[in-house]
């Protein structure tokens, strides 16, 4: 019995070191080959000669134009279609299997789909080409699965009997909603933001379809504008010589991935904390 | 928050500008695009906006309208004859191999039977006794339709270990195997062989792979960069298919590693 608790547990310190090692020496690979090259003026300069020379700050600008339509799209959707499938309205209605079988079916579809269909959607159908805005709605089709995923299973969560009280006491659903249940729920609210923003950083072969190539500075989110991972991709498969601003770029996506995900966490400690004082008051 | 987004939605209504649309091929894309920004420097109230998608999507889009100017890397087919070709630039097709490796020149039949898998080791053709690694490019790439239609072989005889998208990939796979061969722009092999990537071009029919001579055209694998439009353009894109034929442009060109073609 002993030898086999012995042997499982260095088995599960192998495993968990491999997987450490295996990001550390990708967060290595790019922090060395960056921290070479990498200037200030990187991060504030247009891109020049397809990016082996100049910087990155209309692509970066692009990426966070795309995030935010994406993210303005996703959060309303997305905390509202997470309500109606909680466990809170027991009604099993076909159309609530039917929804949670789609989402569970768009999860996987690969993201080159998601592009081709953003493309002749929203790039050709709706006429808005090749611009921020369909390459941001491509990816809120995207997020969509994974944010209802997670933030659904924090709603259900939450003790039923929190709901059937306020139901007691004559409250609105509404009511119930905003001063009960999604109070509880904003820990999962936070962890399927994270989650939902690092899928849509991270994608490529939605956008080089639906936001395009061009690293101009958008003026409107009608125009054309290269995403971080385009532009890496770009560098790194396309471009003779993109090699170091490829890892630059990776660098910059990177960061800006980590100081995003640090925010929320941030913000989950501040508001554990804040929840944890109106508790000892009542 | 609301403020910035009407105003963002609205500001493309305020400012119009002239816009050109290109999509088509990855090899044509990087270079067109730092042409366009010297042009927009030039004509403040021009936007052009390059998009990749692949060769045969620039034949498509410009058929259905959905863009101003298709990018094709190839000789157009008959069957696409509908659509007005400008060329702007020349681009050889080199076979590379590792740099340790001691073979520097294969014939065509050589070639063929090492990628129709009867050549399955570098001895056989004088080299070390090692298995040969194929590198391939995916369908629709115009690099893999020139190699196919050189060697008059078809995709499905072709038995390849990898099979790879763009350029630098071919590149990387070989610069890391040294057994593997594969075929690529010339442009971009000298470029990265200059840089000190472990790669050789092998020379073919007597003839060095180089720039150099596919301008002067004595190298016999090489490809045409096409600009097409499926009406007479319209005098936007004229004016910007002009500058591209240009003198300013060319330099550019080299930049890339291409061939510049001059309007005659």
């Amino acid at each position: 019995m002993l030898i086999k608790i012995n042997f499982s547990k260095i088995f599960a310190t192998v495993f968990a070191g491999l997987v450490f090692l295996s990001m550390i020496s990708i967060l290595g690979d790019i922090l060395v080959s960056a921290f070479e090259h990498l200037s200030l003026s990187f991060l504030l300069e247009d891109v020049e000669s397809a990016g082996r020379k100049g910087g990155v700050f209309p692509v970066i600008v692009s990426t966070l134009l795309i995030l935010m339509v994406c993210m303005l799209v996703v959060l309303p959707l997305g905390i509202l279609t997470s309500i109606h499938l909680c466990k809170y309205h027991e009604k099993k209605s076909s159309l609530h299997f039917l929804i949670r079988k789609l989402i569970e079916v768009l999860s996987g579809v690969p993201s080159i789909v998601f592009g081709l269909f953003g493309n002749s959607f929203f790039s050709v159908i709706l006429d808005m080409g090749f611009s921020i805005l369909s390459g941001g709605l491509t990816l809120a089709l995207m997020a969509l699965p994974l944010f209802i995923y997670t933030f659904e299973r924090g709603l259900s969560s939450v003790p039923q009997k929190d709901y059937l009280v306020g139901k007691s006491l004559g409250l609105s659903s509404w009511r119930i909603y905003k001063e009960i249940i999604l109070p509880q729920a904003t820990p999962s609210l936070i962890v399927a933001s994270v989650l939902s923003i690092g899928r849509a950083l991270a994608e490529t072969a939605a956008l080089i379809f639906t936001s395009g190539y061009v690293d101009r500075m958008p003026e409107s989110l009608f125009d054309s504008g290269r995403a971080l991972s385009v532009h890496i991709y770009d560098l790194a498969m396309n471009v003779p010589g993109g090699d170091r601003n490829a890892y630059n770029s990776a660098f910059v996506l990177m960061f800006l991935i980590l100081s995003i995900n640090a925010f929320f966490h941030l913000l989950h400690k501040f508001y554990l904390r804040k929840s944890k004082a109106v508790e000892e008051i009542s | 928050m609301k403020i910035l987004i009407l105003s963002l939605l609205f500001c493309s209504q305020v400012y119009a500008v002239e816009k050109l649309v290109l999509t088509g091929s990855s090899t044509i894309a990087p270079v067109l695009s730092d042409i366009a920004k010297s042009f927009e420097k030039k004509n403040s109230n021009f936007r052009i906006d390059v998009q990749t998608g692949g060769s045969s999507r620039g034949v498509n889009d410009a058929r259905k309208k959905l863009n101003d100017i298709g990018m094709v890397s190839r000789k157009l087919k008959d069957s696409e004859k509908d659509l007005s070709v400008y060329t702007i630039a020349k681009d050889g097709i080199a076979l590379i191999t590792h740099s340790e490796n001691s073979i520097s020149s294969l014939t065509e039949t050589q070639v063929k039977q090492i990628y129709r898998g009867r050549i399955k080791n570098w001895k056989e053709v004088g080299g070390q006794d090692a298995a040969i690694v194929v590198v391939n490019k995916a369908e629709g790439r115009s690099t893999l339709e020139l190699f196919l239609k050189f060697f008059k072989l078809k995709n499905s005889e072709i038995n390849a270990s990898v099979v790879i998208g763009d350029n630098e990939q071919g590149i990387k796979a070989v610069a890391r195997n040294p057994n593997a061969i594969a075929y690529v722009s010339i442009g971009t092999a000298e470029f990265n062989q200059s840089v000190g990537t472990p790669i050789r071009l092998l020379d073919f029919k007597g003839v060095k792979a180089s720039v150099k001579n596919v301008e002067n055209g004595s190298y016999p694998i090489s490809r045409e960069l096409n600009l097409v439009t499926k009406d007479k353009p319209n005098s936007t894109a004229k004016l910007f298919i002009d500058y591209v034929l240009s003198k300013d442009a060319s330099s550019i060109i080299r930049e890339h590693y291409f061939v510049p073609v001059l309007k005659k």
